[in-house]
């Protein structure tokens, strides 16, 4: 059992780290069989692999903030820069 | 195929000044050096104004100056940031196991759902600020701006063991924080 242990058996933090190589396409074979296995057992790094699979997706849905304003003194400054070059 | 886009310089501040900036301010985070950004975008677009080809759109043409601009901060800073070393925050214990504290909590389909909503942005805007500088920039250019971690890794001059070690910090600190703040369980 111990050697199964060490032979397959991932932490935690490095089942989330993996995650994000994975993403990727960038685990070997035996590393993306480790962390199958260990997503397949540990419902915490299955969740933080939703998760953050799916916040990252969407953060790019929004690609800037509609209601920000640039100062009235920098949009002149730039007038003024615009108008000598 | 013939294109009639055509530049109008005068009309640059008016159309653009607001959006480009609020572009910028979601990828640096700061005021003044996005609006600095987009002061650049403007200046140089103007010395380029002779070899716009009517290609693109005016519009699109100055966003892509403007990213150009971005990516050209982010390479002079990345040299300019000290890389990451493991600090302890907690999240696993000394097995590598999830610390109660900071472990996942399940969102269910309430969190699926406040996902959506569009004040959601302005949570995770808040908590991407926390994060350290290096660790911001490696997930907006992994997550906005679409690269992948070879090109991430050559643009910032850091390693790739440095990347994953930093992506995976940004991620941890991301979810916390979103878990903390918004998804209300």
């Amino acid at each position: 059992m111990k050697l199964i242990k060490q032979f397959f058996m991932i932490s935690c933090k490095e089942a989330t780290y993996l995650v994000s190589l994975k993403e990727e396409g960038k685990l070997s074979f035996s590393k993306y069989l480790k962390l199958e296995l260990h997503l397949a057992i540990c419902i915490l790094c299955k969740r933080f692999e939703i998760q953050t699979g799916h916040f990252c997706k969407i953060a790019k849905q929004h690609p800037r903030k509609p209601e920000a304003k640039m100062s009235t003194e920098k949009k002149l400054a730039i007038k003024t820069l615009l108008e000598e070059a | 195929m013939e294109n009639n886009y055509q530049l109008d310089p005068n009309k640059w501040i008016e159309n653009y000044a607001d959006a480009l900036y609020g572009f910028c301010i979601v990828r640096v985070n700061n005021q003044s050096i996005a609006e600095d950004i987009v002061q650049e975008t403007f200046l140089s677009a103007w010395k380029a104004r002779e070899t716009y080809n009517a290609v693109a759109t005016e519009k699109n043409w100055l966003y892509a100056i403007c990213k150009n601009k971005i990516i050209d901060h982010y390479r002079k800073k990345g040299a300019t940031i000290t890389t990451e070393t493991e600090d302890s925050d907690n999240y696993f214990d000394n097995e590598e196991h999830w610390t109660k504290e900071k472990q996942p909590n399940e969102w269910g389909l309430n969190g699926q759902t406040q996902l959506e909503k569009k004040e959601f942005y302005q949570v995770l805007a808040n908590c991407k600020q926390k994060l350290k500088e290096l660790q911001q920039q490696v997930f907006v250019l992994k997550y906005l701006e679409d690269f992948d971690s070879d090109q991430i890794c050559n643009l910032l001059g850091i390693s790739s063991s440095n990347y994953w070690v930093l992506i995976h910090r940004a991620k941890l600190q991301l979810r916390n924080c979103l878990e903390k703040n918004w998804i209300k369980i």
